[in-house]
């Protein structure tokens, strides 16, 4: 019998696609024999709206990204503004950088849990994930006042300190999260038929993961341990004990588990840094202008997707000449096309979902 | 045993559907938002002293000023906020000096038309100068020489 490949165009607009992208896949019946992703439909051009910002009115649009984890997204650019002009951040802002950076974590980590059980069909789990992010997002809402897109963090510390009320509201909340977890576990990873639909399919082989520049719980799902709060500590990473939850198979069951697993650790990590705080100012000695001397700098931070970088070009005037943002969703993309070749189409929204990507990162 | 997953899931979604409510009855009852929340701005006219820092703090040129001199001072005449473009990021709010503009608890800003979301704070006319003619030369030939120091002291 005589048959031929037909292609088969997923999204721009479908829900499993978490966004607007698209992959056009060319199959053999219900076999992928070749995808190509397609991104691109949400540019915004940030990188050149921030030619034409000053330093500090850049910090909006990095929101704007990964508007998930948007605390994430500020850090690594004032980290690398921070290092251009070589500005000392206090400690207590590090601190509160360190906790709100790991409820953003959390927080996205949520939706990545959530989303990937609707992905396979859960949609209850959805709903409870996001029930528990509106936790989450309204201790970052007594912090910076938005719910999404925060703005918090300024060149050489953050906006505000915390208010009075935050301490036993997030107390209250870390004490819920194990429990959180625990129902995650119970109503996903735990399911017979999720874990049919999620393990080994999608396998990523460490060495290609490295090969590949992936970064974040899809690298240390297939088993690598690379956590660059661990491997290179940034700001005061190093003064807390925590785990580096790592996969087996590098399955999609391994890249799902993982970050349940990592809300879990940024609890530790938030209960160690409540618990060393300093007292003291919250933005350190910063000109009013501020005006880099010429040069560049390039600061990465981990964030909830993978190693989120910043590249800054000074030229002396009070924009920045050139920003570059290294995007661990774009990158961890990249081997996507390679990935879907021999999975049916099922197999597509799995592999997809579970590498947990936001569409505002990965087109920028 | 095949399917102890799957009853583990349904206990636990049995569970919730006894437990605690998580939500409100939303347009009847409303949560009180946090003292910090970005909601619709409010400017202390009398407090504001129309220097134009929140104009040049804005990334996205939202806020149209006008002002006209009157005596000595600057006079407030028109300050609308184009909202249809505000990232509410707080960056005017953090620097005015005179705590003129600050942020409400109010979230409802929607508007039916497009035309009708702008956000008009103040507009008025400038009452009649009281001063002498004489005097106004050398005052404002001082103001331009301070407004000429400033940028230099900045950078």
């Amino acid at each position: 019998m005589k048959t031929q490949t037909y292609y088969l165009n997923l999204g721009p607009q479908h829900p499993s696609t978490h966004g607007v992208f698209r992959i056009i896949l060319e199959l053999d019946g219900e076999v992928v024999v070749k995808a190509t992703p397609v991104p691109g439909y949400l540019h915004r051009g940030i990188e050149k709206l921030a030619e034409a910002r000053t330093y500090t009115q850049v910090i909006p649009y990095t929101d704007r990204m990964d508007y998930l984890a948007a605390m994430l997204m500020n850090w690594g650019y004032v980290e690398a503004v921070e290092k251009l002009m070589g500005i000392e951040v206090p400690e207590r802002a590090e601190y509160i950088r360190v906790i709100v950076g790991e409820l953003s974590r959390i927080a996205s980590h949520m939706i990545a849990t959530g989303a990937y059980g609707a992905d396979i069909g859960a949609l209850t789990a959805f709903t409870y994930t996001f029930r528990d992010r509106e936790y989450v997002i309204d201790l970052l809402e007594m912090v910076s006042g938005s719910r999404m897109t925060f703005s918090y963090f300024r060149i050489g510390g953050v906006a505000a300190d915390f208010p009075e009320e935050f301490y036993p509201a997030v107390k209250k909340l870390l004490d819920q999260i194990p429990a959180m977890c625990d129902e995650y576990d119970g109503l996903i990873t735990g399911n017979e038929i999720f874990q049919a639909r999620t393990k080994f399919v999608g396998i990523i082989p460490p060495e290609v993961a490295v090969d590949y520049s992936l970064s974040g719980p899809v690298l240390r799902g297939s088993g690598v341990n690379y956590d660059l709060r661990k491997v290179r500590p940034y700001s005061v990473y190093d003064r807390f004990d925590f785990e580096v939850p790592l996969g087996k198979n590098g399955d999609c069951w391994d890249r799902f588990r993982i970050r349940i697993e990592e809300m879990r650790q940024s609890k530790r990590i938030i209960e160690q840094a409540l618990e060393q705080m300093p007292e003291g100012p919250v933005l350190g000695k910063v000109p009013k202008v501020i005006k880099p001397p010429v040069g560049d700098a390039y600061a990465e931070i981990e964030s909830s997707k993978g190693v989120y970088g910043c590249y800054v070009v000074s030229d002396g005037s009070p924009k920045p000449y050139r920003v570059h943002f290294r995007r661990p969703s774009f990158i961890n993309l990249g081997y996507l096309g390679k990935l879907l070749e021999g999975w049916k189409i099922a197999d597509v929204i799995a592999i997809l979902g579970s590498i947990d990507i936001v569409l505002g990162e990965v087109d920028c | 045993m095949f399917g102890q997953g799957l009853l583990k899931g349904l206990e636990i979604t049995w569970g919730r559907l006894f437990g605690k409510k998580h939500t409100v009855n939303y347009p009847y009852k409303r949560i009180e938002m946090f003292p910090r929340f970005h909601g619709r701005f409010q400017l202390d006219v009398d407090k504001c002293i129309a220097c134009g820092l929140c104009v040049n703090a804005c990334p996205n040129k939202v806020i149209e000023m006008e002002r006209e001199k009157v005596g000595k001072k600057q006079f407030l005449t028109k300050y609308v906020m184009r909202i249809e473009y505000c990232l509410f990021c707080g960056l005017c709010v953090e620097s005015c000096n005179r705590d003129a503009l600050r942020f409400t608890n109010v979230i409802d800003m929607n508007q039916y038309r497009r035309k009708w979301v702008r956000l008009t704070l103040v507009d008025r006319p400038a009452p009649e100068a009281e001063e002498t003619p004489e005097e106004a030369p050398a005052k404002a030939a001082k103001a331009e020489a301070a407004a000429g120091k400033a940028p230099d002291k900045e950078g």
